[in-house]
């Protein structure tokens, strides 16, 4: 075999020479080039490997007959479907949670009191619970309207106008509840025309503004509204 | 992915992916709307007579007639 050749002329010629060598190992290459030319093919020495592993088997028969267009818009339709229909799943979850915090419907009918104002005289009070809390509605003279106006609201404590405090200036509406520690003040009394904490002695006026004691901030006002001309309903 | 050709009808759909989005949650915006509305109609049919709001009107009545 010339290969075996080539490498003994190569183990002489590099006992004797350097660059005799290079032109054996050149040769040698030369020579393996034109042997791998001269054999394409592989056969194997299994028997049973001899045609059903080795070739690749023909597909055609499960290709999709469509056009890939027509594939690729099904697919996209397919994914936007799934998309789809997880959106709407993921909104129908997270609003269950949601709605199972808000409050129930007879929790919500007994959050609203509804009070006739025709009873109500002016220049009274009246006093009605509502959650749990005592409401106090004065009917406003027009004096008490005025003098309520009339305040220079700027500096007190805690300044807001009378009419940022009521709807209709005739109707004042607030929670009884003294902003200091929580005692039930008293109507008609105190130094300002209004309303006197006996607690602690903290003097709300006319419109239920803190003016002296030990309160930081107005009675509170709740959130009401006038359905008809002499009904209040309060929450 | 290969571009869609510009001749294809849902190349306005899917060919932009923002628009694709776009679509699919407007898409079921719309579907939920009309999946609850349907099932809404269909529990209604086949409970008909049977709900507070369709015997309300009796007792409502009776009521007011009290009342006065």
């Amino acid at each position: 075999m010339s290969l075996s050749a080539a490498s003994t002329s190569l183990l002489r010629a590099g006992a004797r020479q350097l660059p005799t060598s290079r032109v054996a190992v050149a040769s040698c290459q030369q020579q393996r080039g034109i042997a791998e030319a001269t054999k394409p093919t592989f056969s194997s020495p299994f028997a049973s490997a001899s045609s059903s592993t080795s070739k690749i088997p023909d597909f055609s028969k499960y290709a999709s007959k469509k056009s890939p267009r027509s594939n690729q818009v099904f697919s996209y339709f397919m994914a936007g479907s799934l998309g789809l229909a997880s959106a709407v799943g993921a909104k129908a979850t997270v609003q269950d949670f949601l709605v199972n915090m808000s409050a129930s419907a007879d929790v919500l009918a007994q959050a609203k009191v509804e009070i006739g104002l025709a009873t109500i005289p002016e220049g009274k009070n009246v006093i009605i619970k509502w959650r749990g809390k005592p409401v106090f509605i004065r009917h406003r003279t027009a004096g008490e309207i005025q003098e309520a106006e009339d305040i220079a609201w700027e500096g007190l404590r805690d300044p807001q106008p009378d009419a940022d405090r009521v709807q209709k200036p005739e109707w004042l509406v607030m929670l009884g509840v003294c902003t200091h520690l929580g005692c039930v003040p008293i109507g008609e009394a105190g130094d300002y025309g209004g309303w006197f904490c006996p607690c602690h002695g903290s003097h709300y006026d006319i419109s239920g503004r803190i003016r002296k004691g030990p309160a930081p901030l107005n009675l509170e006002v709740p959130q009401y509204n006038f359905p008809t001309e002499d009904t209040l309903v309060i929450g | 992915m290969s571009p869609l050709p510009t001749d294809s009808p849902e190349k306005g759909l899917i060919r932009r992916n923002a628009v694709y989005l776009t679509t699919i949650f407007a898409g079921a915006f719309a579907f939920e709307i009309a999946y609850d509305t349907g099932s809404n109609k269909i529990w209604d049919a086949m409970n008909r007579g049977r709900q507070w709001k369709d015997i309300k009107q009796r007792y409502m009545v009776a009521a007011e007639e009290d009342d006065e």
